[in-house]
């Protein structure tokens, strides 16, 4: 059948391409520091900690350094199946310990973001696409452009300016005070509410653009010329149609869950990824670096291939091979 | 199609007068910052000062003059916003060009490297490698500009498949001229309604780009940027003390360049949506 073999193709070229794209990350994550200027032992160690040449020798050895580069590639990978992806020298601890300590924060405060940001955006982008010329839908597409323009960390620090500093009415740094669940919702409030205005304007912006389009189409027109209530229409035929680019945004932005976070958790002292990653880029902290690169795009190319598989499943012009 | 009517018209709309004269504004800082300014951005005054009338926006903790420092910051700003923006955009018009001219294994080898530059994630390799190297306005631009080709690549390619059947192509085809001849002579000049906006696009994606990694601390020690303000404002004190006349004008400033670069990318988008009954 011509279906299925254009299926396959496509399978098989996608496949290529994320087994090259998984390739490069991992080429990346280990020759940085290796081809790095200086040397690899104090690349990986860091550079503010002092080695008399004898153990500078032994760690050398004992880390397989001094090994040709293609054999040390091969300890690499088998290092990796063993999930073992280093040892921080500034935090003292395996890497893959130190961040699934990190984890479930990061978890907590873009998980809750994209999903709140998803409903809302698809809901309010629905919404102003169907009616765009009416003064709240001009509102919102104007205020949403407004806000995916602004870096979201300068974002979050007018919100910490304003709310915090100067209304005192969230908590200036921190995940919680006392390890209770209201403390950790008071300190969550203001970060989650930034990061669910950047996703939901992003998705706004989309699901409206999508809206537009498919409402000019000949569907809808026929619809309403059946006398179906246009907020049937919506609901019912051309939400579904219209959701797709916004549903690979999401799955996106669940891919970038680690890094998309960065700013805010830095701004707001959150003890999460992203400030994992920025306490190892002061340190110059390798290993966590390179350990949190690789934990990122796993999950980038984890999200990519989600994409691909929501279109073939939802789009069946995807399935026909008509990209 | 009177596309040209229809962009004169849009251009004397007053967001797009504002947004056009922000970055002119922008532009003749970078160019002559000693225009507008009394001070200049190295002499060091007493730190921490209120505003005055000698320093308008106060001095910062090693004593510079904030105003002339957000006046001299545009220059490196608008520098590493447009090379890098010009960059990705002559990497993704060659890229879409040969790909959407050439269909078949050039096509897709094309767009098999697009779709993994597209997958791998950009800004934690950016961060990576800048951490890792010495940060330089050099790099900076080079792996902005080698990292943000893929979307353009892939619009101009499908615009070029639009065209390279039309008529015209294929006469020029006959006629002999060589491929290359007919994507600069024939190709080049009507894509550029899908080129230009994506130009803007990335001139702000790569100016949110580099006020981030600035605010990690990653950009030039030695330049200073807007983003590099906000960073200084944040982690010596500015926040604290509740001088917000630090760290609001560079803030101000990429906010406003973005918008504008958006704004001015709207000019060419088709205004006029499909209707079912022609």
């Amino acid at each position: 059948m011509p279906e299925q073999t254009a299926l396959l193709s496509w399978i098989i070229r996608k496949a290529i391409r994320y087994l090259i794209s998984g390739f490069i990350v991992l080429v990346i994550v280990f020759l940085v520091p290796r081809l790095m200027p200086g040397d690899p032992v104090r690349n990986l160690v860091g550079e503010d900690v002092w080695l008399s040449p004898a153990t500078l020798q032994a760690l050398r050895s004992e880390m397989g350094l001094d090994l040709p580069l293609n054999e040390q590639f091969i300890h690499y990978l088998l290092d990796l199946f063993s999930l073992n992806l280093g040892y921080s020298y500034h935090l003292n601890g395996p890497v893959l310990n130190i961040l699934l300590g990190r984890i479930p924060w990061t978890l907590l405060l873009i998980g809750t973001s994209i999903l709140a940001g998803a409903c809302f955006g698809v809901i309010a982008g629905a919404l102003t696409g169907w009616n765009p010329e009416r003064w709240w839908a001009r509102t919102l597409t104007g205020s949403s452009l407004l806000i995916s323009s602004i870096p979201p960390y300068i974002l979050g620090l007018a919100f910490l300016a304003c709310f915090s500093f100067y209304l005192h009415l969230f908590p200036i740094k921190g995940l919680y005070d006392t390890p209770d669940i209201f403390s950790i919702i008071y300190h969550l409030t203001l970060p989650v509410l930034v990061l669910t205005l950047f996703y939901a304007s992003r998705n706004l912006l989309i699901m409206r653009g999508s809206v537009i389009s498919e409402r000019g189409l000949l569907y809808p027109q026929c619809a309403r010329a059946l006398g179906i209530p246009r907020q049937i229409i919506l609901k019912r035929h051309v939400a579904k149609n219209a959701l797709l680019p916004v549903l690979t945004l999401i799955a996106l932005d669940f891919g970038f869950l680690f890094s998309g976070a960065l700013f805010i958790e830095i701004v707001f002292s959150l003890q999460g990824m992203g400030s994992l990653i920025y306490d190892a880029i002061l340190l110059r902290d390798i290993p966590v670096l390179t350990g949190s690169f690789l934990v990122i795009s796993v999950f980038v190319i984890l999200a990519n291939l989600s994409v691909d598989l929501i279109s073939v499943l939802i789009d069946p012009r995807v399935r026909m091979g008509r990209e | 199609m009177n596309q040209r009517e229809n962009i004169t018209k849009k251009i004397k709309e007053p967001v797009l007068i504002i947004a056009i004269s922000i970055l002119l504004c922008f532009l003749l800082w970078s160019l002559v910052p000693q225009f507008f300014t009394s001070c200049d951005d190295h002499t060091r005054y007493k730190p921490y000062l209120y505003p005055s009338f000698l320093h308008p926006l106060g001095t910062d903790d090693i004593g510079h003059d904030i105003l002339s420092l957000v006046i001299y910051s545009a220059r490196i700003s608008l520098i590493i916003a447009f090379t890098a923006g010009g960059l990705s955009i002559i990497i993704g018009v060659s890229i879409g060009i040969i790909s959407g001219f050439f269909p078949g294994i050039i096509d897709d080898i094309l767009m098999g490297l697009t779709d993994i530059v597209l997958i791998i994630p950009k800004i934690p390799v950016i961060i990576l490698l800048a951490a890792i190297t010495r940060p330089d306005l050099m790099l900076l631009i080079l792996v902005l500009g080698l990292f943000y080709w893929e979307t353009t690549a892939r619009v101009v390619r499908s615009r070029v498949m639009q065209v390279s059947g039309a008529g015209y192509i294929q006469s020029a085809r006959c006629l002999g001229f060589s491929s290359g001849w007919i994507m600069i002579h024939e190709i080049l000049p009507v894509i550029y309604p899908v080129v230009l906006p994506k130009l803007m696009l990335v001139v702000a994606g790569a100016s949110i780009s580099e006020a981030s990694l600035s605010f990690l601390g990653l950009s030039d020690p030695t330049m200073n940027s807007w983003g590099k303000m906000i960073a200084d404002a944040f982690t010596h004190g500015g926040f604290i003390r509740g001088m917000w006349w630090w760290y609001t004008p560079p803030a101000l400033c990429i906010v406003l360049m973005i918008l504008s670069c958006v704004r001015i990318g709207m000019i060419w988008e088709q205004t006029g949506t499909e209707t079912a009954f022609e």
